[in-house]
């Protein structure tokens, strides 16, 4: 099938439509959409929008009333379902791990359903379990219910990944932790799609998640329309009407601003100042201007050089008045 | 001294509860037939009541009436776990009422009434009496088959359904698995009710212990009637034991 290369293919959609009997509208509307080989994309919008709907047309969990799904080049539509579904992985907000299966044998499913070697299939739960940071010796052989939801969570995305699937959909998968935890996840989830540049299809109604994962986003309204399909960093600066800015929310700069570095703008010296308000290396400029305006400074220390107020005003291609002058000048 | 084996019993509490509770039952019903052996022992029998209460009869009649509750539940796990399992799937949901009426009318039916009609069909005997008991212990394991398959957290279906599992290993791997607590409670029930109404087999002349019974009741001998019917109670208490034991030692780790 498709996943001769684990290493993520592009999903096309086009005009896809999901019809429900006896609905006046259809749930999806012709929904046309192009996601790169490697790219985590997240479905961002409000709840009965047809996001999850859309979703699960890829896996044929939902069948399309009318439209082409192809993954890698190839008609997902003329795939046996069931054949198809174990080459994608799926992870959903209620985990539902197996709670009489050991944290082993839920990972285990899949490569038992695809015929998978017994010894082939124990390395490879041992290796998963250590990807999303669970020791093997402890966790193999809990059951699910003995564990955090924290954990669970992350046993969910290891079983997700357990075949290798070039393709994963993800639906809320950390929706149902705590805020801690799930930040937690998402870093760590963050980290892990760097290493293993799957195609991911993720669904949420949490911006700030979406700015945190995506590298695109695709804003829905209702009937799974798209208002809006770019990378986080330019819907943020350029939202296409008014319900993107809407759900951007009053804050859209400063949602900009995490998500650059101080590394991403330029140093007005190369050397840090231990006379100024300090922050860590790879912090976001989010975390610069707060500790400038915390200390009533416009200029802040990195380990690396020190940058200005006006250097983060030029990163999200605002003017600031002072800025040519305070650049040049370079003294104080 | 005192204040330490305090203590350790305290510590052990725990673990011990459980494991003599287990103990209860089995000792209760013990007692009871040894009281009803030394009662026995202690009356002079008739002859008519020394033909029904020596070891041979006694021994014949608790088979009898073992074998019916057996071959009947054996019966009733065949027909009533698929039929809970196709009352059960959403798309069926036309068929389920059906289902279940025939199952409570098995139960709400006398069974003496209806043992009396299979008789004008099958005759009198070991098969009338287990169409009877089958009727009537249905319900309890049919019911409990489609509750504890549509209790199960949607979610799972759905994870099941995700990873690419067939229909089918998800009823065998899943489903079924996750609906056996729910079934061996159900069967569990059908047992001990079996074993009550199996006495009323002696009216179609399929023996057992109901014999004794009704024997007693007619020939006016009590200490008759009264064997077979603590003899009937014990039996319905040991199955209801071995029930228990059997639900904690299948019911799925982790659950």
């Amino acid at each position: 099938m498709f996943d001769r290369d684990p290493a993520g293919v592009r999903i096309e959609l086009r005009e896809l439509t999901k019809h429900y009997p006896g609905q006046p509208a259809p749930a999806v509307d012709n929904v046309s959409l192009d996601i790169p080989a490697g790219e985590l994309v997240v479905f961002v919008g409000p709840s009965g929008c047809g996001k999850t709907t859309t979703m699960k047309m890829i896996n044929r969990l939902v069948e399309p009333t009318s439209g082409q799904i192809r993954i890698g080049g190839q008609d997902v539509l003329g795939l046996h379902p069931d054949e198809l579904r174990r080459h994608i992985g799926y992870a959903i907000q209620q985990v539902g791990l197996f709670p009489h299966l050991t944290v082993g044998q839920n990972v285990a499913m899949v490569p038992k359903l695809l015929g998978w070697p017994a010894a082939k299939v124990a390395a490879r739960v041992e290796e998963l379990l250590e990807l999303v940071s669970l020791d093997p010796g402890t966790f193999r052989d809990r059951y699910p219910r003995q564990l955090s939801g924290g954990q669970q969570q992350r046993v969910g995305v290891a079983r997700a990944l357990a075949a290798d699937p070039p393709v994963m959909l993800m639906d809320e998968p950390f929706g149902a932790t705590d805020p801690i935890t799930r930040e937690h996840l998402q870093n760590e989830f963050a980290k892990l799609q760097k290493q293993l540049r799957k195609t991911i299809i993720f669904v949420t109604h949490d911006f700030e998640e979406a700015i945190r994962l995506g590298d695109r986003i695709a804003v829905l309204r209702e009937r799974s329309h798209i208002a809006q399909y770019d990378t986080p960093a330019n819907i943020l600066a350029a939202p296409a009407d008014d319900y993107v800015a809407g759900f951007i929310g009053q804050d859209a700069t400063l949602k900009r601003l995490a998500l650059l570095r101080v590394e991403d703008v330029p140093y007005e010296s190369p050397l840090p100042d231990p006379a100024l308000p300090a922050v860590a290396a790879g912090a976001t400029l989010r975390e610069a201007l707060d500790t400038m305006v915390a200390h009533a400074a416009d200029r802040c220390s990195t380990p690396s050089g020190v940058i200005t107020y006006a250097a983060l005003c030029g990163a999200v291609g605002t003017a600031h008045e002072q800025a040519p002058e305070e650049v040049t000048a370079g003294d104080r | 001294m005192t204040a330490e084996t305090l203590a350790v019993g305290t510590a052990r509490t725990p673990a011990r509860p459980s494991g003599l509770r287990h103990l209860i039952a089995p000792a209760a019903i013990a007692a009871a037939l040894v009281t009803l052996y030394a009662w026995v022992s202690t009356l002079e029998l008739d002859s008519i009541e020394r033909r029904s209460l020596n070891q041979a009869v006694l021994v014949d009649k608790t088979v009898e009436h073992l074998q019916m509750t057996v071959a009947a539940t054996a019966l009733v796990v065949v027909i009533a776990i698929p039929l809970g399992i196709v009352a059960s799937r959403s798309r069926n949901r036309f068929v389920t009422p059906l289902i279940l009426t025939a199952g409570n009318l098995g139960q709400a039916v006398p069974c003496i009434g209806l043992l009396v009609l299979a008789t004008f069909v099958l005759g009198v005997g070991f098969q009338t009496a287990l169409v009877g008991l089958v009727v009537y212990a249905v319900l309890p394991v049919l019911r409990n088959t489609m509750v504890g398959v549509q209790q199960i957290d949607p979610a799972l279906i759905e994870a099941a359904r995700g990873m690419g599992m067939t229909k089918g290993q998800i009823l065998r791997r899943v489903e079924l698995k996750l609906a056996v607590p729910a079934i061996l409670a159900g069967l569990r029930t059908a047992l001990v009710l079996t074993v009550g109404v199996a006495t009323l087999g002696a009216f179609v002349a399929a023996g057992g212990l109901g014999e004794l019974i009704i024997n007693g009741l007619k020939l006016n001998r009590m200490p008759v009637t009264i064997v077979g019917a603590v003899l009937t109670a014990c039996i319905a208490f040991f199955i209801d034991w071995l029930g228990g034991l059997a639900e904690n030692l299948l019911k799925p780790r982790g659950i």
